[in-house]
């Protein structure tokens, strides 16, 4: 996986956290920091100009969370994608940002040559879930299947290959196990990610359509 | 044995009952002695009444719990003392002789309301009745042929067994109930109360967090300025600086990861203490994904828990893995629980461990889990390392 180097923006509303992570994927050698944000707002316009291939998103944002970003750049330009890199691991927040269309998140402590890889990984069309993620995920499928049955859910093949990840296998490993390709995985990951944005687009298209009832009968 | 508030209601009402017990007989006795008229069988009149005195001091001393065969023998004999009286008194005078049985078999009736409420009471007073229409007939009395007089008093012993069985049962069942009502009360305070203390706890804490961390911040702050204006910065100074950074990082991680969850009383959530577990082990970086917080009564999750700690402080011995993964989810009434390395594998053979002297952290793993009806399963993990399973009913 050489070539160009990736462009990645970094945001985040430290500037000494932001230094330290561009002197990190650039000391890599693979990686070309095109553009830096200091909040929501910022994010959104950079993105606009340089193009990212790779956003490395703080949730924790003044002015516009890093959630409503990334929903934002997204929106305008969906084959960028957003790698949340994130000091608390609130589960509300992180799957917020996973169902904004986040590719996938990180805690702050993670070593940089992980951060490195994941960003490699993210521009390459393979969601980064961390085990711990996989466990929200799952949890919150299961809560949407008990609470109303007719949700689209995951299919048993999709269930299987979450619950590996959520056991710390690599994708690898998995597809050994399951005797599928790598790419499979891959694609079950991404259409588990996929299901989870689409449920969100489907819940705010009903919240939208709920007020816009409620206004016709004033 | 701790007695629950509804026991205890229900014994204080029994002893009641057996107080009532010992005057009906003592009043039978004195009634038989005192009899008149010369009895018909005194020799049965006395060895039933010595029968139910032993009997009463039996219940007394050692009638600790009502069992199904402790009701029906008492149920049998106070029938039989009903009964009896028909043998005792000369013939054809029961209807207007004051006999001696009448109020010491009531206390069957009360002991069954007492012990299993007004259903099981009334079928005690119900039993009760038929004796007595059976020591009419023992006395040689035709059903047909009594009087109207004869057949209010009989009614009148009737309805009174039925009614101690019946009473004595819904008070039973109240008082039982009220006290039910208030252990919840007190339950649901004790909880209160626990939440109140975990909080306090965790501000005191935080506080605590707070301040270790301002000071760690203000030391990396100066000693970080002057180190910059040494050249080439000192290694060893800047990684202990980096260290110290690092420790306040966990430890004010640990603190805003998650509020303290709500837990219902006298349970642990399995999630919490297995993050508690990976934050305690040494030698191997470990990931920690559950479903949900899963919530177990605590002693199980306290169990599972060490169970785990057991399998990780085994893969940062042995394996020479470069992570560990545990993964925890309930689904249908089970929890299962998994530890999985990407070491070198076979670090819970069997043999191998048994050379080492290490068989008995295998044993009392297993042991421990197999004891709450659960399992543990140990397979070489795809791609390398061990993955150890453990399976537990939730309930």
């Amino acid at each position: 996986m050489s070539g160009d180097p990736i462009r990645v923006m970094v945001v985040d509303d430290h500037p000494m956290w932001r230094d330290g992570v561009r002197a990190d994927l650039e000391s890599s050698g693979t990686v070309n920091v095109v553009a830096e944000a200091s909040d929501g707002g910022e994010a959104i316009e950079r993105a606009r100009e340089s193009m990212p291939e790779v956003v490395l998103m703080d949730l924790n944002l003044p002015t516009v969370s890093g959630v409503e970003a990334t929903r934002r750049i997204i929106e305008e330009s969906p084959h960028i994608k957003v790698l949340v890199l994130s000091a608390s691991a609130e589960e509300a927040d992180v799957l917020e940002a996973v169902k904004a269309g986040a590719s996938g998140y990180l805690l702050k402590s993670t070593p940089s040559s992980e951060v490195t890889d994941a960003v490699r990984r993210v521009r390459d069309g393979e969601p980064a879930f961390t085990p711990s993620l996989a466990g929200l995920v799952l949890d919150e499928f299961r809560r949407v299947a008990s609470k109303d049955p007719n949700e689209p859910g995951l299919t048993p093949r999709e269930n299987e290959v979450l619950k590996l990840v959520a056991k710390g296998y690599t994708y690898r490993e998995i597809a050994e196990q399951l005797f599928i390709s790598v790419k499979t995985v891959q694609n079950h990951v991404q259409n588990i990610l996929t299901k989870l944005q689409l449920r969100k687009r489907y819940e705010l298209m009903r919240y939208a359509i709920q007020r816009g009832l409620d206004r016709a009968e004033d | 044995m701790t007695i629950t508030a509804p026991e205890r209601s229900r014994r204080s009402l029994a002893r009641g009952a057996l107080l009532f017990r010992w005057i009906a007989l003592g009043w039978m006795a004195i009634l038989a002695a005192s009899h008149a008229e010369p009895m018909r069988n005194s020799p049965l009149a006395w060895a039933s009444i010595g029968a139910a005195g032993a009997w009463t001091a039996w219940l007394t001393i050692a009638g600790k719990s009502w069992s199904w065969r402790v009701l029906f023998f008492d149920l049998a004999l106070c029938c039989w003392l009903v009964v009896c009286s028909g043998f005792v008194v000369p013939e054809h005078t029961i209807a207007t002789r004051a006999f001696f049985a009448t109020a010491y078999p009531a206390s069957a009736a009360l002991l069954w309301g007492v012990a299993h409420g007004a259903f099981a009471g009334l079928f005690a007073g119900l039993a009760l009745s038929a004796a007595l229409l059976g020591s009419r007939l023992a006395n040689g009395v035709h059903l047909q042929d009594l009087s109207r007089t004869a057949w209010q008093s009989l009614g009148g012993s009737i309805v009174l067994y039925l009614v101690s069985g019946g009473a004595t049962g819904i008070v039973s069942a109240l008082l039982v109930r009220t006290s039910e009502e208030a252990q919840k009360a007190t339950d649901a305070l004790i909880v209160e109360r626990e939440q109140a203390a975990r909080l306090r706890e965790r501000e005191s804490l935080a506080r605590q967090i707070h301040d270790s961390v301002l000071q760690a911040l203000a030391l990396v702050h100066k000693r970080g300025t002057e180190l910059a204006t040494q050249t080439p910065p000192p290694a060893a100074e800047v990684a202990k600086l980096a260290e110290l950074a690092g420790e306040q990082e966990a430890a004010l991680r640990s603190l805003i990861l998650r509020e303290p969850e709500r837990a219902p009383a006298g349970q642990r959530s399995l999630r919490e203490a297995l993050e508690a577990i990976s934050r305690s082990v040494d030698g191997v970086p470990v990931t920690v994904s559950a479903v949900g917080p899963i919530w177990l009564p605590r002693g199980k999750a306290d169990e599972l828990a060490a169970a785990v700690r057991e399998s990780l402080a085994n893969v940062a011995e042995h394996a020479r893995a470069s992570r560990a993964a545990v993964f925890a989810e309930e689904e249908g009434g089970d929890v299962m629980v998994s530890v999985r390395d990407d070491g070198v594998g076979f670090s819970y053979d069997e043999h191998a461990l048994r050379e080492q002297g290490k068989a008995g952290v295998l044993k009392s793993m297993k042991g421990r889990i197999e004891e709450m009806g659960g399992s543990m399963q140990i397979r070489p993990a795809p791609g390398g390392g061990t993955e150890v399973t453990f399976h537990l009913p939730s309930a």
